[in-house]
Protein backbone atom coordinates (compact mmCIF):
# COMPACT_ATOMS: atom_id res chain seq x y z
CA UNK A 1 0.00 0.00 0.00
CA UNK A 2 1.40 3.38 -0.95
CA UNK A 3 1.20 6.26 1.48
CA UNK A 4 -0.75 8.53 -0.82
CA UNK A 5 -0.13 11.64 1.25
CA UNK A 6 3.62 11.23 0.73
CA UNK A 7 3.11 10.26 -2.90
CA UNK A 8 1.06 13.35 -3.68
CA UNK A 9 3.58 15.50 -1.84
CA UNK A 10 6.33 14.10 -4.02
CA UNK A 11 4.24 14.89 -7.08
CA UNK A 12 3.73 18.45 -5.97
CA UNK A 13 0.05 17.98 -5.28
CA UNK A 14 -1.80 18.74 -2.08
CA UNK A 15 -2.58 15.70 0.06
CA UNK A 16 -5.91 17.40 0.68
CA UNK A 17 -6.81 16.14 -2.79
CA UNK A 18 -7.40 12.75 -1.25
CA UNK A 19 -8.45 13.87 2.18
CA UNK A 20 -11.71 12.00 2.00
CA UNK A 21 -10.12 8.73 0.95
CA UNK A 22 -10.30 5.89 3.39
CA UNK A 23 -7.56 3.35 3.57
CA UNK A 24 -4.20 4.91 3.07
CA UNK A 25 -4.55 8.66 3.47
CA UNK A 26 -1.81 8.44 6.03
CA UNK A 27 0.19 5.75 7.69
CA UNK A 28 -1.55 5.33 10.99
CA UNK A 29 0.21 4.94 14.28
CA UNK A 30 -0.90 2.24 16.69
CA UNK A 31 -2.71 3.44 19.77
CA UNK A 32 -0.95 2.77 23.06
CA UNK A 33 -3.71 1.71 25.43
CA UNK A 34 -1.69 1.80 28.64
CA UNK A 35 1.46 3.87 28.46
CA UNK A 36 3.00 2.47 31.63
CA UNK A 37 2.29 -1.14 30.84
CA UNK A 38 3.48 -0.69 27.30
CA UNK A 39 6.84 0.74 28.33
CA UNK A 40 7.36 -2.33 30.51
CA UNK A 41 6.85 -4.67 27.57
CA UNK A 42 9.85 -5.59 25.46
CA UNK A 43 9.99 -3.99 22.05
CA UNK A 44 10.57 -6.05 18.97
CA UNK A 45 11.33 -5.24 15.36
CA UNK A 46 9.20 -6.58 12.53
CA UNK A 47 9.75 -6.26 8.79
CA UNK A 48 7.73 -4.44 6.15
CA UNK A 49 5.82 -6.93 3.94
CA UNK A 50 5.28 -4.60 1.00
CA UNK A 51 6.61 -5.06 -2.51
CA UNK A 52 8.22 -2.41 -4.68
CA UNK A 53 6.04 -0.14 -6.83
CA UNK A 54 7.53 1.15 -10.07
CA UNK A 55 8.63 4.77 -10.40
CA UNK A 56 5.93 7.09 -11.64
CA UNK A 57 6.59 9.34 -14.63
CA UNK A 58 4.55 12.51 -14.29
CA UNK A 59 2.55 13.36 -17.40
CA UNK A 60 1.88 17.06 -18.06
CA UNK A 61 -1.77 17.61 -18.83
CA UNK A 62 -2.80 18.82 -22.27
CA UNK A 63 -3.29 22.59 -22.72
CA UNK A 64 -6.89 23.68 -22.23
CA UNK A 65 -9.12 25.26 -24.83
CA UNK A 66 -10.00 28.94 -24.44
CA UNK A 67 -13.60 28.18 -25.40
CA UNK A 68 -15.71 25.26 -26.57
CA UNK A 69 -17.56 27.37 -29.15
CA UNK A 70 -17.30 25.73 -32.57
CA UNK A 71 -15.13 22.94 -31.23
CA UNK A 72 -15.48 19.18 -31.72
CA UNK A 73 -15.58 17.24 -28.45
CA UNK A 74 -15.25 13.46 -28.55
CA UNK A 75 -17.42 11.56 -26.07
CA UNK A 76 -15.64 8.28 -25.43
CA UNK A 77 -17.07 5.28 -23.61
CA UNK A 78 -14.79 2.76 -21.92
CA UNK A 79 -17.34 0.03 -22.63
CA UNK A 80 -18.76 -0.45 -19.15
CA UNK A 81 -22.54 -0.84 -19.04
CA UNK A 82 -24.43 2.41 -19.22
CA UNK A 83 -21.60 4.64 -20.42
CA UNK A 84 -22.99 4.71 -23.97
CA UNK A 85 -26.47 5.80 -22.88
CA UNK A 86 -25.02 8.30 -20.44
CA UNK A 87 -22.86 9.93 -23.12
CA UNK A 88 -25.90 10.14 -25.41
CA UNK A 89 -27.44 12.34 -22.73
CA UNK A 90 -24.25 14.41 -22.56
CA UNK A 91 -24.56 14.98 -26.31
CA UNK A 92 -28.17 16.09 -25.84
CA UNK A 93 -27.07 18.48 -23.08
CA UNK A 94 -24.60 20.14 -25.42
CA UNK A 95 -27.25 20.40 -28.17
CA UNK A 96 -29.58 22.15 -25.76
CA UNK A 97 -27.11 24.33 -23.88
CA UNK A 98 -24.10 24.84 -26.16
CA UNK A 99 -25.35 24.13 -29.70
CA UNK A 100 -22.15 25.36 -31.33
CA UNK A 101 -20.29 22.40 -29.83
CA UNK A 102 -20.11 19.37 -32.10
CA UNK A 103 -19.99 16.05 -30.25
CA UNK A 104 -18.79 12.72 -31.67
CA UNK A 105 -19.47 9.47 -29.80
CA UNK A 106 -16.97 6.61 -29.92
CA UNK A 107 -16.58 3.31 -28.04
CA UNK A 108 -12.96 2.74 -27.09
CA UNK A 109 -11.53 -0.54 -28.35
CA UNK A 110 -10.25 -3.18 -25.96
CA UNK A 111 -10.70 -3.44 -22.23
CA UNK A 112 -11.28 -0.41 -20.04
CA UNK A 113 -7.57 -0.09 -19.27
CA UNK A 114 -6.31 -0.71 -22.80
CA UNK A 115 -4.93 2.00 -25.00
CA UNK A 116 -6.67 2.63 -28.35
CA UNK A 117 -4.05 4.24 -30.62
CA UNK A 118 -6.36 4.32 -33.64
CA UNK A 119 -9.01 6.26 -31.76
CA UNK A 120 -6.38 8.55 -30.22
CA UNK A 121 -5.13 9.39 -33.71
CA UNK A 122 -8.68 10.13 -34.87
CA UNK A 123 -9.27 12.45 -31.91
CA UNK A 124 -6.01 14.31 -32.53
CA UNK A 125 -6.84 14.73 -36.21
CA UNK A 126 -10.48 15.72 -35.91
CA UNK A 127 -11.21 16.84 -32.37
CA UNK A 128 -10.21 19.51 -29.92
CA UNK A 129 -11.29 17.90 -26.66
CA UNK A 130 -12.36 14.65 -25.02
CA UNK A 131 -14.84 13.71 -22.36
CA UNK A 132 -14.33 10.13 -21.28
CA UNK A 133 -17.00 8.30 -19.32
CA UNK A 134 -16.35 5.40 -16.98
CA UNK A 135 -19.72 3.76 -16.66
CA UNK A 136 -21.31 1.19 -14.36
CA UNK B 1 -16.57 11.60 -15.94
CA UNK B 2 -16.69 8.85 -13.32
CA UNK B 3 -19.50 7.58 -11.14
CA UNK B 4 -18.97 8.37 -7.46
CA UNK B 5 -18.56 4.69 -6.49
CA UNK B 6 -15.13 4.84 -8.13
CA UNK B 7 -13.98 8.12 -6.57
CA UNK B 8 -10.96 6.82 -4.70
CA UNK B 9 -10.04 4.39 -7.46
CA UNK B 10 -10.14 7.11 -10.12
CA UNK B 11 -8.09 9.63 -8.14
CA UNK B 12 -5.42 7.27 -6.89
CA UNK B 13 -5.08 5.46 -10.18
CA UNK B 14 -4.67 8.76 -12.02
CA UNK B 15 -1.92 9.65 -9.53
CA UNK B 16 -0.20 6.28 -9.89
CA UNK B 17 -0.24 6.73 -13.65
CA UNK B 18 1.42 10.12 -13.44
CA UNK B 19 -1.49 12.55 -13.52
CA UNK B 20 -2.33 13.27 -9.87
CA UNK B 21 -4.37 16.36 -10.70
CA UNK B 22 -6.34 14.89 -13.58
CA UNK B 23 -9.63 16.74 -13.82
CA UNK B 24 -12.41 14.33 -12.95
CA UNK B 25 -16.08 15.18 -12.65
CA UNK B 26 -18.19 12.73 -10.66
CA UNK B 27 -21.76 11.69 -11.31
CA UNK B 28 -24.14 9.85 -9.02
CA UNK B 29 -23.94 6.07 -9.19
CA UNK B 30 -24.97 3.98 -11.04
CA UNK B 31 -25.66 4.93 -14.64
CA UNK B 32 -26.32 1.33 -15.62
CA UNK B 33 -30.04 0.61 -15.48
CA UNK B 34 -31.09 4.26 -15.29
CA UNK B 35 -33.54 5.79 -17.75
CA UNK B 36 -32.51 8.54 -20.14
CA UNK B 37 -34.46 11.03 -18.03
CA UNK B 38 -32.71 9.92 -14.85
CA UNK B 39 -29.30 10.23 -16.47
CA UNK B 40 -30.14 13.66 -17.87
CA UNK B 41 -31.17 14.68 -14.36
CA UNK B 42 -27.66 13.71 -13.22
CA UNK B 43 -26.28 16.20 -15.76
CA UNK B 44 -28.60 18.94 -14.56
CA UNK B 45 -27.62 18.29 -10.94
CA UNK B 46 -24.42 18.71 -8.98
CA UNK B 47 -21.16 16.79 -8.89
CA UNK B 48 -21.63 14.81 -5.62
CA UNK B 49 -17.96 15.30 -4.71
CA UNK B 50 -17.40 18.99 -5.46
CA UNK B 51 -21.00 20.06 -4.96
CA UNK B 52 -20.75 22.21 -8.12
CA UNK B 53 -23.21 22.11 -11.05
CA UNK B 54 -22.04 19.11 -13.01
CA UNK B 55 -21.97 20.11 -16.69
CA UNK B 56 -20.64 23.66 -16.08
CA UNK B 57 -17.86 21.94 -14.15
CA UNK B 58 -17.12 19.74 -17.19
CA UNK B 59 -16.99 22.77 -19.45
CA UNK B 60 -14.80 24.58 -16.93
CA UNK B 61 -12.38 21.65 -16.71
CA UNK B 62 -11.98 21.73 -20.48
CA UNK B 63 -11.38 25.49 -20.66
CA UNK B 64 -9.75 26.60 -17.38
CA UNK B 65 -6.01 27.24 -17.92
CA UNK B 66 -3.64 24.74 -16.34
CA UNK B 67 -2.11 25.46 -12.95
CA UNK B 68 1.70 25.02 -12.76
CA UNK B 69 1.39 21.68 -10.90
CA UNK B 70 -0.81 20.32 -13.68
CA UNK B 71 2.03 20.77 -16.16
CA UNK B 72 4.63 19.14 -13.97
CA UNK B 73 6.95 16.46 -15.36
CA UNK B 74 9.62 14.25 -13.79
CA UNK B 75 9.84 10.90 -12.05
CA UNK B 76 8.86 10.04 -8.47
CA UNK B 77 9.20 6.82 -6.51
CA UNK B 78 6.14 6.01 -4.41
CA UNK B 79 6.96 5.40 -0.74
CA UNK B 80 5.96 2.12 0.87
CA UNK B 81 6.99 2.76 4.45
CA UNK B 82 10.05 2.03 6.55
CA UNK B 83 11.91 -1.28 6.05
CA UNK B 84 10.98 -2.30 9.60
CA UNK B 85 8.93 -1.19 12.60
CA UNK B 86 9.88 -1.38 16.28
CA UNK B 87 7.33 -1.42 19.11
CA UNK B 88 5.63 -3.75 21.56
CA UNK B 89 3.95 -6.85 20.19
CA UNK B 90 0.43 -5.50 20.75
CA UNK B 91 1.24 -2.16 19.17
CA UNK B 92 2.80 -3.83 16.16
CA UNK B 93 -0.26 -6.03 15.68
CA UNK B 94 -2.36 -2.88 15.71
CA UNK B 95 0.04 -1.10 13.37
CA UNK B 96 -0.04 -3.83 10.73
CA UNK B 97 -3.83 -3.98 11.02
CA UNK B 98 -4.34 -0.20 10.84
CA UNK B 99 -2.14 0.07 7.78
CA UNK B 100 -3.95 -2.56 5.73
CA UNK B 101 -1.19 -5.16 5.80
CA UNK B 102 -3.31 -7.98 7.26
CA UNK B 103 -6.52 -9.86 6.53
CA UNK B 104 -7.92 -8.24 9.71
CA UNK B 105 -7.03 -11.24 11.79
CA UNK B 106 -3.97 -11.46 14.04
CA UNK B 107 -0.70 -12.22 12.31
CA UNK B 108 2.60 -13.76 13.26
CA UNK B 109 4.88 -10.75 13.57
CA UNK B 110 7.59 -11.06 10.91
CA UNK B 111 10.75 -10.57 12.93
CA UNK B 112 14.10 -10.86 11.20
CA UNK B 113 14.70 -14.15 13.02
CA UNK B 114 11.46 -15.70 11.77
CA UNK B 115 12.01 -14.38 8.25
CA UNK B 116 15.55 -15.78 8.22
CA UNK B 117 14.16 -19.16 9.25
CA UNK B 118 11.60 -18.96 6.43
CA UNK B 119 14.34 -18.15 3.93
CA UNK B 120 15.99 -21.48 4.78
CA UNK B 121 13.05 -23.12 2.99
CA UNK B 122 14.52 -22.17 -0.40
CA UNK B 123 17.93 -22.07 -2.06
CA UNK B 124 17.08 -18.78 -3.73
CA UNK B 125 18.75 -15.63 -2.47
CA UNK B 126 16.68 -13.18 -0.36
CA UNK B 127 17.17 -10.28 -2.78
CA UNK B 128 16.23 -12.25 -5.91
CA UNK B 129 13.26 -10.69 -7.68
CA UNK B 130 10.51 -13.32 -7.80
CA UNK B 131 8.11 -11.59 -10.15
CA UNK B 132 5.55 -8.84 -10.60
CA UNK B 133 1.98 -8.61 -9.36
CA UNK B 134 -0.88 -6.21 -9.91
CA UNK B 135 -4.41 -6.11 -8.46
CA UNK B 136 -5.75 -6.08 -12.04
CA UNK B 137 -3.76 -6.50 -15.21
CA UNK B 138 -3.69 -3.30 -17.22
CA UNK B 139 -5.60 -1.28 -14.64
CA UNK B 140 -2.82 -0.89 -12.08
CA UNK B 141 0.96 -0.72 -12.48
CA UNK B 142 2.61 -4.01 -11.47
CA UNK B 143 4.86 -4.06 -8.42
CA UNK B 144 7.94 -6.26 -8.21
CA UNK B 145 8.97 -8.22 -5.11
CA UNK B 146 11.82 -10.27 -3.75
CA UNK B 147 12.19 -13.68 -2.11
CA UNK B 148 12.53 -11.91 1.24
CA UNK B 149 9.32 -9.94 0.79
CA UNK B 150 7.46 -13.18 0.04
CA UNK B 151 9.06 -14.66 3.18
CA UNK B 152 7.78 -11.77 5.32
CA UNK B 153 4.22 -12.45 4.15
CA UNK B 154 4.69 -16.20 4.62
CA UNK B 155 5.67 -15.65 8.26
CA UNK B 156 2.72 -13.33 8.83
CA UNK B 157 0.31 -16.01 7.55
CA UNK B 158 1.74 -18.68 9.87
CA UNK B 159 3.65 -20.68 7.27
CA UNK B 160 6.56 -22.95 8.10
CA UNK B 161 9.71 -23.03 5.94
CA UNK B 162 8.67 -26.23 4.16
CA UNK B 163 5.64 -24.39 2.73
CA UNK B 164 7.87 -21.68 1.32
CA UNK B 165 8.64 -23.14 -2.16
CA UNK B 166 4.90 -23.52 -2.78
CA UNK B 167 4.34 -19.89 -1.79
CA UNK B 168 7.17 -18.75 -4.05
CA UNK B 169 5.66 -20.74 -6.93
CA UNK B 170 2.33 -18.99 -6.31
CA UNK B 171 3.94 -15.56 -6.05
CA UNK B 172 6.07 -16.10 -9.15
CA UNK B 173 2.98 -16.27 -11.36
CA UNK B 174 2.03 -12.73 -10.35
CA UNK B 175 -1.56 -13.87 -9.92
CA UNK B 176 -3.36 -11.83 -7.27
CA UNK B 177 -5.99 -13.70 -5.26
CA UNK B 178 -7.75 -10.35 -4.80
CA UNK B 179 -8.28 -9.43 -8.44
CA UNK B 180 -9.93 -6.04 -8.55
CA UNK B 181 -13.24 -6.24 -10.34
CA UNK B 182 -16.73 -5.22 -9.30
CA UNK B 183 -17.57 -8.93 -9.65
CA UNK B 184 -16.04 -10.21 -6.35
CA UNK B 185 -13.98 -12.83 -8.15
CA UNK B 186 -12.20 -15.79 -6.57
CA UNK B 187 -9.06 -17.77 -7.23
CA UNK B 188 -8.12 -21.41 -6.79
CA UNK B 189 -4.79 -23.20 -6.60
CA UNK B 190 -4.63 -26.94 -7.29
CA UNK B 191 -1.62 -28.64 -5.70
CA UNK B 192 -0.23 -31.81 -7.26
CA UNK B 193 2.77 -34.06 -6.68
CA UNK B 194 4.53 -35.66 -3.71
CA UNK B 195 4.71 -32.33 -1.89
CA UNK B 196 1.08 -32.80 -0.82
CA UNK B 197 2.15 -35.70 1.39
CA UNK B 198 5.42 -34.09 2.41
CA UNK B 199 3.51 -31.08 3.76
CA UNK B 200 0.75 -33.38 5.08
CA UNK B 201 -1.88 -31.47 3.14
CA UNK B 202 -5.43 -32.72 3.43
CA UNK B 203 -7.00 -34.04 0.24
CA UNK B 204 -9.45 -36.33 2.05
CA UNK B 205 -12.34 -35.60 4.42
CA UNK B 206 -12.94 -31.86 4.72
CA UNK B 207 -10.11 -31.01 2.32
CA UNK B 208 -11.55 -27.63 1.38
CA UNK B 209 -12.52 -26.65 4.93
CA UNK B 210 -10.57 -25.32 7.94
CA UNK B 211 -9.20 -28.70 9.02
CA UNK B 212 -5.54 -28.66 8.03
CA UNK B 213 -2.65 -26.26 8.57
CA UNK B 214 -0.93 -26.16 5.14
CA UNK B 215 -4.24 -26.01 3.24
CA UNK B 216 -5.32 -23.05 5.38
CA UNK B 217 -2.03 -21.22 5.72
CA UNK B 218 -0.93 -21.44 2.08
CA UNK B 219 -4.24 -19.89 1.10
CA UNK B 220 -3.99 -17.18 3.75
CA UNK B 221 -0.45 -16.32 2.67
CA UNK B 222 -1.72 -15.89 -0.90
CA UNK B 223 -4.23 -13.32 0.31
CA UNK B 224 -1.60 -11.44 2.34
CA UNK B 225 0.78 -11.46 -0.63
CA UNK B 226 -2.05 -10.13 -2.79
CA UNK B 227 -2.41 -7.18 -0.42
CA UNK B 228 1.20 -6.38 0.30
CA UNK B 229 3.28 -7.33 -2.71
CA UNK B 230 1.22 -5.29 -5.18
CA UNK B 231 -0.66 -2.69 -3.13
CA UNK B 232 -3.88 -4.62 -3.71
CA UNK B 233 -6.88 -5.37 -1.54
CA UNK B 234 -7.70 -1.80 -0.55
CA UNK B 235 -11.49 -1.71 -0.68
CA UNK B 236 -12.65 1.16 -2.88
CA UNK B 237 -9.24 1.69 -4.46
CA UNK B 238 -7.50 -1.49 -5.53
CA UNK B 239 -10.37 -3.84 -4.74
CA UNK B 240 -13.83 -3.07 -6.14
CA UNK B 241 -15.84 -6.28 -5.61
CA UNK B 242 -19.30 -5.02 -4.74
CA UNK B 243 -20.04 -7.69 -2.14
CA UNK B 244 -16.63 -9.27 -1.63
CA UNK B 245 -16.20 -13.01 -1.40
CA UNK B 246 -15.65 -15.11 1.71
CA UNK B 247 -13.38 -17.43 -0.28
CA UNK B 248 -10.85 -14.59 -0.46
CA UNK B 249 -9.93 -15.12 3.21
CA UNK B 250 -7.75 -18.07 2.32
CA UNK B 251 -8.85 -18.86 -1.21
CA UNK B 252 -9.60 -22.25 -2.69
CA UNK B 253 -6.56 -24.42 -2.05
CA UNK B 254 -7.14 -27.90 -3.45
CA UNK B 255 -4.56 -30.66 -3.09
CA UNK B 256 -5.73 -33.31 -5.50
CA UNK B 257 -6.56 -36.77 -4.14
CA UNK B 258 -4.33 -38.49 -6.66
CA UNK B 259 -4.28 -41.91 -4.99
CA UNK B 260 -8.06 -42.36 -5.12
CA UNK B 261 -8.56 -40.82 -8.55
CA UNK B 262 -9.17 -43.09 -11.54
CA UNK B 263 -7.64 -40.51 -13.87
CA UNK B 264 -4.13 -39.00 -14.26
CA UNK B 265 -3.51 -36.08 -11.90
CA UNK B 266 -4.31 -32.59 -13.11
CA UNK B 267 -0.68 -31.50 -13.51
CA UNK B 268 0.06 -34.51 -15.75
CA UNK B 269 -2.67 -33.23 -18.09
CA UNK B 270 -0.60 -30.07 -18.34
CA UNK B 271 2.58 -31.87 -19.36
CA UNK B 272 4.28 -32.40 -16.01
CA UNK B 273 5.56 -35.73 -14.69
CA UNK B 274 3.62 -37.41 -11.84
CA UNK B 275 6.61 -36.87 -9.54
CA UNK B 276 6.74 -33.13 -10.26
CA UNK B 277 5.37 -30.74 -7.66
CA UNK B 278 3.10 -28.22 -9.30
CA UNK B 279 0.52 -25.62 -8.42
CA UNK B 280 -2.16 -24.83 -11.04
CA UNK B 281 -4.41 -21.79 -11.03
CA UNK B 282 -8.06 -21.15 -11.72
CA UNK B 283 -9.96 -17.88 -11.67
CA UNK B 284 -13.60 -16.92 -11.89
CA UNK B 285 -16.91 -16.18 -10.28
CA UNK B 286 -18.03 -18.58 -7.59
CA UNK B 287 -18.32 -22.09 -6.20
CA UNK B 288 -21.51 -24.05 -5.67
CA UNK B 289 -22.24 -27.46 -4.29
CA UNK B 290 -23.73 -30.26 -6.36
CA UNK B 291 -25.52 -32.60 -3.99
CA UNK B 292 -28.53 -32.42 -6.26
CA UNK B 293 -29.25 -32.27 -9.94
CA UNK B 294 -30.85 -34.18 -12.76
CA UNK B 295 -29.86 -37.84 -12.85
CA UNK B 296 -28.56 -38.21 -9.31
CA UNK B 297 -31.64 -40.10 -8.14
CA UNK B 298 -31.21 -42.84 -10.75
CA UNK B 299 -30.52 -46.34 -9.34
CA UNK B 300 -28.24 -48.21 -9.06
CA UNK B 301 -25.65 -45.82 -10.52
CA UNK B 302 -26.41 -42.11 -10.33
CA UNK B 303 -25.97 -40.38 -13.66
CA UNK B 304 -23.27 -38.04 -12.41
CA UNK B 305 -22.55 -36.56 -15.82
CA UNK B 306 -26.15 -35.41 -16.17
CA UNK B 307 -26.07 -33.79 -12.74
CA UNK B 308 -22.80 -32.04 -13.61
CA UNK B 309 -24.26 -30.66 -16.82
CA UNK B 310 -27.46 -29.60 -15.07
CA UNK B 311 -25.58 -27.88 -12.25
CA UNK B 312 -23.32 -25.99 -14.65
CA UNK B 313 -26.38 -24.72 -16.51
CA UNK B 314 -26.75 -21.38 -14.70
CA UNK B 315 -23.08 -20.49 -15.11
CA UNK B 316 -21.94 -17.65 -17.35
CA UNK B 317 -19.73 -18.81 -20.19
CA UNK B 318 -17.17 -16.04 -19.70
CA UNK B 319 -15.46 -18.48 -17.33
CA UNK B 320 -15.36 -22.26 -17.62
CA UNK B 321 -16.61 -25.00 -15.32
CA UNK B 322 -14.20 -26.47 -12.78
CA UNK B 323 -15.58 -29.64 -11.20
CA UNK B 324 -14.19 -30.71 -7.84
CA UNK B 325 -15.19 -34.36 -7.70
CA UNK B 326 -15.17 -36.64 -4.70
CA UNK B 327 -13.35 -39.88 -5.64
CA UNK B 328 -16.70 -41.69 -5.39
CA UNK B 329 -18.04 -39.49 -8.19
CA UNK B 330 -14.91 -39.80 -10.32
CA UNK B 331 -14.93 -43.58 -10.05
CA UNK B 332 -18.68 -43.64 -10.71
CA UNK B 333 -18.10 -41.68 -13.89
CA UNK B 334 -15.58 -44.29 -15.01
CA UNK B 335 -18.22 -46.97 -14.41
CA UNK B 336 -20.55 -44.93 -16.60
CA UNK B 337 -18.00 -45.13 -19.41
CA UNK B 338 -15.95 -41.96 -18.99
CA UNK B 339 -12.56 -43.62 -18.95
CA UNK B 340 -10.78 -40.31 -19.50
CA UNK B 341 -11.37 -36.70 -18.51
CA UNK B 342 -11.38 -35.80 -22.22
CA UNK B 343 -14.34 -38.10 -22.88
CA UNK B 344 -16.24 -36.48 -20.03
CA UNK B 345 -15.36 -32.97 -21.22
CA UNK B 346 -16.53 -33.82 -24.75
CA UNK B 347 -19.89 -35.08 -23.48
CA UNK B 348 -20.40 -32.07 -21.24
CA UNK B 349 -19.51 -29.63 -24.01
CA UNK B 350 -22.05 -31.17 -26.38
CA UNK B 351 -24.82 -31.62 -23.79
CA UNK B 352 -24.61 -28.52 -21.63
CA UNK B 353 -26.84 -26.37 -23.78
CA UNK B 354 -28.82 -23.17 -23.72
CA UNK B 355 -31.28 -21.42 -26.01
CA UNK B 356 -30.09 -18.45 -28.03
CA UNK B 357 -32.81 -16.39 -26.38
CA UNK B 358 -31.41 -17.19 -22.94
CA UNK B 359 -27.85 -16.44 -24.02
CA UNK B 360 -28.98 -13.01 -25.12
CA UNK B 361 -30.51 -12.36 -21.71
CA UNK B 362 -27.42 -13.38 -19.72
CA UNK B 363 -24.45 -11.25 -18.81
CA UNK B 364 -21.03 -12.65 -19.60
CA UNK B 365 -22.31 -15.21 -22.08
CA UNK B 366 -21.68 -15.41 -25.79
CA UNK B 367 -23.14 -17.04 -28.89
CA UNK B 368 -21.24 -19.45 -31.13
CA UNK B 369 -19.21 -17.82 -33.86
CA UNK B 370 -18.51 -19.06 -37.36
CA UNK B 371 -20.73 -20.00 -40.32
CA UNK B 372 -23.33 -21.85 -38.21
CA UNK B 373 -24.07 -18.67 -36.29
CA UNK B 374 -25.84 -17.21 -39.33
CA UNK B 375 -28.67 -19.78 -39.09
CA UNK B 376 -29.42 -19.35 -35.40
CA UNK B 377 -32.82 -18.16 -34.20
CA UNK B 378 -33.91 -17.30 -30.66
CA UNK B 379 -35.27 -20.85 -30.29
CA UNK B 380 -32.03 -22.53 -31.40
CA UNK B 381 -30.31 -24.66 -28.78
CA UNK B 382 -26.55 -24.19 -28.68
CA UNK B 383 -23.70 -25.47 -26.49
CA UNK B 384 -23.13 -23.13 -23.56
CA UNK B 385 -19.37 -23.45 -23.97
CA UNK B 386 -17.82 -23.80 -27.40
CA UNK B 387 -14.76 -25.82 -26.43
CA UNK B 388 -14.34 -28.99 -24.33
CA UNK B 389 -11.36 -27.47 -22.52
CA UNK B 390 -13.78 -25.13 -20.76
CA UNK B 391 -14.47 -28.16 -18.53
CA UNK B 392 -11.84 -29.16 -15.97
CA UNK B 393 -11.87 -31.84 -13.30
CA UNK B 394 -9.96 -32.23 -10.05
CA UNK B 395 -10.52 -35.13 -7.67
CA UNK B 396 -10.67 -34.20 -3.99
CA UNK B 397 -12.50 -35.49 -0.94
CA UNK B 398 -12.80 -38.30 1.58
CA UNK B 399 -15.49 -40.52 0.03
CA UNK B 400 -18.09 -39.99 2.73
CA UNK B 401 -20.68 -39.18 0.04
CA UNK B 402 -20.67 -39.06 -3.77
CA UNK B 403 -20.89 -35.31 -4.14
CA UNK B 404 -19.22 -32.75 -6.30
CA UNK B 405 -18.67 -29.03 -6.02
CA UNK B 406 -18.30 -26.87 -9.05
CA UNK B 407 -16.86 -23.48 -9.72
CA UNK B 408 -17.47 -21.05 -12.56
CA UNK B 409 -13.74 -20.74 -13.11
CA UNK B 410 -11.22 -20.97 -15.93
CA UNK B 411 -7.75 -22.48 -15.94
CA UNK B 412 -4.92 -19.98 -16.10
CA UNK B 413 -1.46 -21.50 -15.69
CA UNK B 414 0.59 -24.15 -13.87
CA UNK B 415 3.77 -23.33 -11.97
CA UNK B 416 6.60 -25.59 -10.80
CA UNK B 417 7.10 -25.75 -7.05
CA UNK B 418 10.37 -27.67 -7.47
CA UNK B 419 11.93 -24.64 -9.16
CA UNK B 420 11.69 -22.82 -5.84
CA UNK B 421 13.14 -25.43 -3.48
Amino acid sequence: MINRRKLLGLMGASPALLAAATAEAKEKKAKVKDGKASTMEPKITALNPRGMPPPITLIPMAPRLSTLDGKTIYLISDGFPGADHFLAQVAIWFQKNMPSVKTVYRLKAGGFADDDPKLNAEVKANGQGVIMAIGH
Amino acid sequence: MVTIAFKDLAKTNAAKRGMPLQRIVFTPHPVWGKTDAEMYAYLEGNDPVSGKPLMPEVVGDLTRPLAPDESKSGVVTPPTGAPSYTDTSDNLQQYYLDNGMTDFMPIILPTQEKVDAMLKGTSHKPDEVVGKMTPAQGAFPAWSFTVQQVAVNAVMAGATPDYFPTLLAIASTGISALFSSTNSLVSAAIVNGPIRDKLQMNYGIGAMGPFNQPNAVIGRAWTLMSKNLDGGGIAGETYMGSQGNIINYNNLIVPENEKDSPWPPFHVQKGFKPTDNVVSFFFGFCITQGQGGRGLGVKPIPQYHEAMSYNAGPFASLFGALFLLDPLVANGLVELGYKTKDQLADWLQKNTTISVKDVKSMLFSGLPRGPEAANLTDDSIVPKWQRPDAFNFVVVGGQTNPYHQLANMSYRVSSSIDKWT
